[in-house]
């Protein structure tokens, strides 16, 4: 690397020291490179009074919640009705109670009456009311079509309409913002006006947001007065926190590795998954809307995929491709409160990967190392996205591991656009991780595979269909957990590993931060998809312990 | 001034200008809408699996991207003509206020970038054509060949690895310093995040000023009215000043302002580098995430700007060449 760097610079340097010399040999020309001056660049050190954070996510669509500002990490400017906390429980924010009808239909929220807004209003029913209803029907991304209308009762109780139950819509109440109905307009996104702790001060669209406390917040006064989030690459992001010019980093795996003065590596646990899905039905030549063909003859085999699952060694794809920095996943939601715990395996066991194999009918006939059941040979392919390094190095790894049970994988680097029609038919490396339970439903329902990423393996069990729906019409989180639970397993059925084994979950991606020492930023929440701004779910918390 | 020639010119001109302007629209919009990235997909992101086909409806009725093409150039179209330039999806911003603001941050790269390259090209160019076979001419013409081929995204490298991170002398990104409000970001530190990207996009032009300049010179030099004049005992210098000069001034201007569009096209790849937030920047997300009003938006302006340029130039040349009139008219 350094050897690298160096030459590159060699070669640059007599590139411009050729241009020197030639300027030089002739008449009157005025010297044209470098003549920049030594930089004077001052040492952003932090304080109390301001931080710089390199951890990316500009919205560059602008601060709106009713358009999906927020919904990782923190939404600054605004707040919202409930949060979740360290260990991702339920806990108010401008609520003060919830509570739903016996037919799931009606949320009724009662709110704070002291909060107002940056601009000194007082945030009332109303604007919760004019936010859901608002956020309903702009086409964003945040997702509130369950809604029918929401209405504000009196001052400070706000009524929400369900089209239909839904259990999982408690996470609209945690990451939608309220925005104030009399500010709000089209130059809102760009002038946010909230009841959140902070306020926006200047936003250089590309390069940097800068946010002061808000003195009108109604929780406890941010610990860091000034907030400055530098937008830059990973590569920048970790020369600024070298250079001592930012005190939150967020740097991939590949940087992680190395050590900064003053400064401590946060190892963020995540739901940042990754894993292989495959095509579950036979291929029929039924395709898609589209027409993008369906199903795969090898992996709708059930043998092959429940092999696949316990001859992978997770905790080597750990060390050797996320450096360490990474959990084995067993499940789509390793970490959070609805996993099914009983539906770990013992993996990295080709033994019983062979024995599944033999029951099922595979056997090496003709001596070649790989598998055949009749005329059927076990081989497929495994898709990536081609821009992606750490989903190449997992597909090759698995590739490798499925080698001695007799199970060829062939791994292929495509564009998205390349990907999207294969993606029934073949296995692909996906990433998801969430804290909306939403997204396993989507994965797994058999409703849901209408021929794009939602259940693109066009994985189908009623049993499964049916527990999904019990956990989306429960009438509590607390009481879908169980539903949730048992789709994962449940000790006869479920669609991990020793069920349906519908997909081969490998990882989970720890995000990696590096954070000044004198500041405290509390226990990060286990991180959904994304790396970098989901820190700062709860960065009102923060407080700076040096003087 | 006579004036029918100049109306007659300028008619001409505008003419052309809206049939070119109608050609990029209908180019780029086709060529997009044929992309096969999806707009609403490349909007959705990694967000794919909470966001229910319902709310994908939305978003595309948003966006009016539920139209068939047609239609949806006919309302652009007709929205352009009564000056909306429509709305940006990436930035959820009208397209013209996008343009404004991200040309002002590359209007300054882009004018210190040519005025350099110009000056340096006519006189690097001037040097190697007076001195032709010598050293100079030598070391001149490889410089122009190596910077000729080389990739400007690459060149753009190598000089923020030497200068940015190697010798600290210029910032690593950004137009401002971080954490300093617009009100007192001062000059200094204005150009100090400039100069870089300025003199990455001067040095790739100067290679083809250069060389063309260096050719037509020598041309003159060969002439016979240049050995008449040698004959006569006027020196090489005065050669220069009195017949070079005047001769190769007009391909020089041509090639100054036809650089225009390398300029703008060679911004594209050096704010990416830079991570400059001008129109080139703009450019490539418009680009990789579909967003149609706004990349027909700056095709649209880029050609403006270009078209301008040459127009310039055409007038530029009976000022400096009297022989020249406009529209072909003769005393």
């Amino acid at each position: 690397m350094m050897n690298r760097r160096l030459r590159l610079s060699t070669l640059s340097f007599s590139a411009i020291f050729l241009g020197q010399v030639l300027v030089g040999c002739g008449s009157g020309q005025t010297e044209s490179a470098n003549v920049s001056e030594p930089a004077a660049s001052p040492a952003q050190t932090g304080s109390a009074e301001q931080i710089v954070l390199t951890i990316g996510g500009e919205s560059e669509d602008g601060y709106d919640p009713t358009l999906g500002w927020g919904r990782y990490g923190s939404p600054l400017f605004q707040s919202t009705l409930l949060k979740r906390d360290d260990n991702l429980d339920i806990a108010n924010d401008l609520a003060t109670a919830y509570t739903m009808s016996e037919d799931g239909l009606t949320w009724t929220v009662t709110i704070r009456d002291d909060a107002v807004f940056s601009d000194g209003e007082p945030l009332t029913a109303a604007d919760v009311a004019y936010t859901f209803n608002k956020a309903a029907e702009s086409g964003g991304l945040t997702d509130v079509t369950v809604l029918e209308e929401a209405v504000a009762t009196d001052d400070t109780t706000v009524e929400l309409r369900l089209k239909q139950p839904q259990s999982t819509f408690v996470n609209r109440l945690i990451t939608l913002g309220i925005v104030p109905e009399h500010a709000h307009g089209p130059d809102y996104a760009r002038n946010p006006i909230g009841s959140g702790p902070y306020q926006l001060v200047q936003w250089d669209e590309g390069q940097q947001l800068i946010v002061e406390a808000n003195p009108n917040y109604y929780g406890e006064a941010p610990g860091i007065k000034r907030l400055v989030f530098l937008f830059v690459e990973e590569d920048g992001a970790f020369a600024a926190a070298k250079a001592g010019q930012s005190q939150v980093a967020s740097v991939p795996p590949s940087l992680a590795v190395q050590n900064i003065d003053g400064m401590t590596l946060y190892d963020v646990t995540s739901v940042d998954n990754r894993g292989l899905m495959f095509p579950y039905e036979p291929a029929t030549g039924r395709t898609t809307p589209n027409g993008a063909p369906i199903g795969n003859d090898v992996t709708a085999d059930l043998a092959i995929r429940q092999a696949v699952n316990f001859a992978i060694d997770r905790q080597a794809l750990v060390d050797g491709v996320l450096e360490g920095y990474g959990s084995p996943a067993y499940g789509p939601v390793s970490g959070l409160a609805w996993e099914e715990p009983k539906a770990s395996i013992e993996d990295a066991d080709p033994d019983k990967a062979r024995a599944i194999l033999a029951a099922g009918g595979w056997a090496d006939g003709n001596g070649d190392g790989v598998l055949e059941k009749g005329d059927l040979k076990a081989e497929f392919t495994i898709l990536y996205p081609a821009s992606d390094s750490t989903r190449q190095a997992l597909a090759l790894s698995a590739a490798e591991m499925l080698k001695p049970i007799g199970i060829q994988a062939n791994v292929e680097g495509k564009s998205w656009d390349e990907i999207t029609p294969a993606m029934h038919s073949n296995v692909v490396v996906f990433g998801w991780g969430s804290h909306d339970q939403t997204e396993m439903y989507n994965l797994y329902h058999s409703q849901a595979a209408q021929g794009d990423f939602y259940n693109a393996g066009y994985y189908a069990n009623s049993a499964i269909d049916t527990t999904l729906d019990l956990a989306m019409g429960a009438p509590s989180e607390a009481e879908a957990i169980a539903f949730w639970q048992t789709a994962q397993w449940d000790g006869n059925t479920g669609f991990t590993a020793q069920g349906d084994a519908a997909w081969a979950w490998l990882v989970n991606l720890d995000h990696t931060y590096f954070v000044s020492d004198c500041l405290d930023i509390g226990q990060p929440q286990v991180e959904p998809h994304g790396h970098g701004w989901p820190i700062t779910a709860n960065i009102a918390e923060w407080t700076w312990t040096c003087n | 001034m006579q004036l029918r020639p100049i109306l007659l010119f300028a008619l001409q001109k505008l003419l052309r200008l809206g049939l070119l302007l109608l050609a990029v629209a209908v180019f780029t919009f086709v060529l997009l809408s044929l992309s096969p990235i999806d707009p609403v997909q490349a909007y959705i992101g990694a967000d794919m699996m909470q966001i229910s086909p319902e709310q994908r409806e939305l978003i595309a009725d948003r966006w009016g991207l539920d139209q068939p093409m047609i239609v949806r150039f006919g309302d652009w179209l007709g929205q352009l003509v009564q000056g909306n330039w429509g709305t940006s999806l990436v930035f959820n911003q009208p397209v013209e206020a996008v343009i404004a603001t991200r040309f002002q941050a590359s209007l300054q790269m882009l004018a210190i970038a040519w005025l350099l390259s110009g000056l340096l090209g006519l006189g690097l160019g001037i040097l190697a054509g007076a001195l032709a076979g010598s050293w100079c001419d030598r070391a001149i013409r490889l410089y122009a060949y190596t910077l000729a081929s080389a990739p400007t995204f690459w060149v753009a490298l190598l000089l923020l690895i030497t200068f940015s991170v190697s010798l600290r002398m210029t910032p690593i990104c950004c137009a401002a310093p971080p954490g300093v409000l617009a009100a007192d970001v001062t000059i200094w530190q204005h150009l100090h995040h400039l100069v870089l990207p300025a003199i990455t996009l001067s040095i790739i032009g100067i290679a083809n000023i250069t060389l063309h300049t260096r050719q037509k010179l020598i041309d003159v030099l060969h002439s016979d009215y240049v050995l008449f004049a040698r004959a006569q005992g006027e020196s090489l210098s005065g050669v220069i000043r009195h017949h070079g000069l005047r001769n190769i001034i007009l391909p020089a201007l041509t090639l100054q302002f036809a650089s225009l569009s390398e300029l703008f096209g060679g911004s594209v790849l050096v704010e990416q580098v830079f991570a400059y937030p001008g129109l080139g920047a703009a450019t490539v997300q418009a680009a990789l995430r579909s967003d149609v009003p706004l990349l027909v938006g700056i095709v649209f302006f880029s050609a403006l700007f270009v078209y301008t340029g040459n127009t310039l130039a055409d007038l530029a040349y009976p000022l400096i060449d009297p022989r020249i009139r406009l529209g072909g008219w003769r005393s």
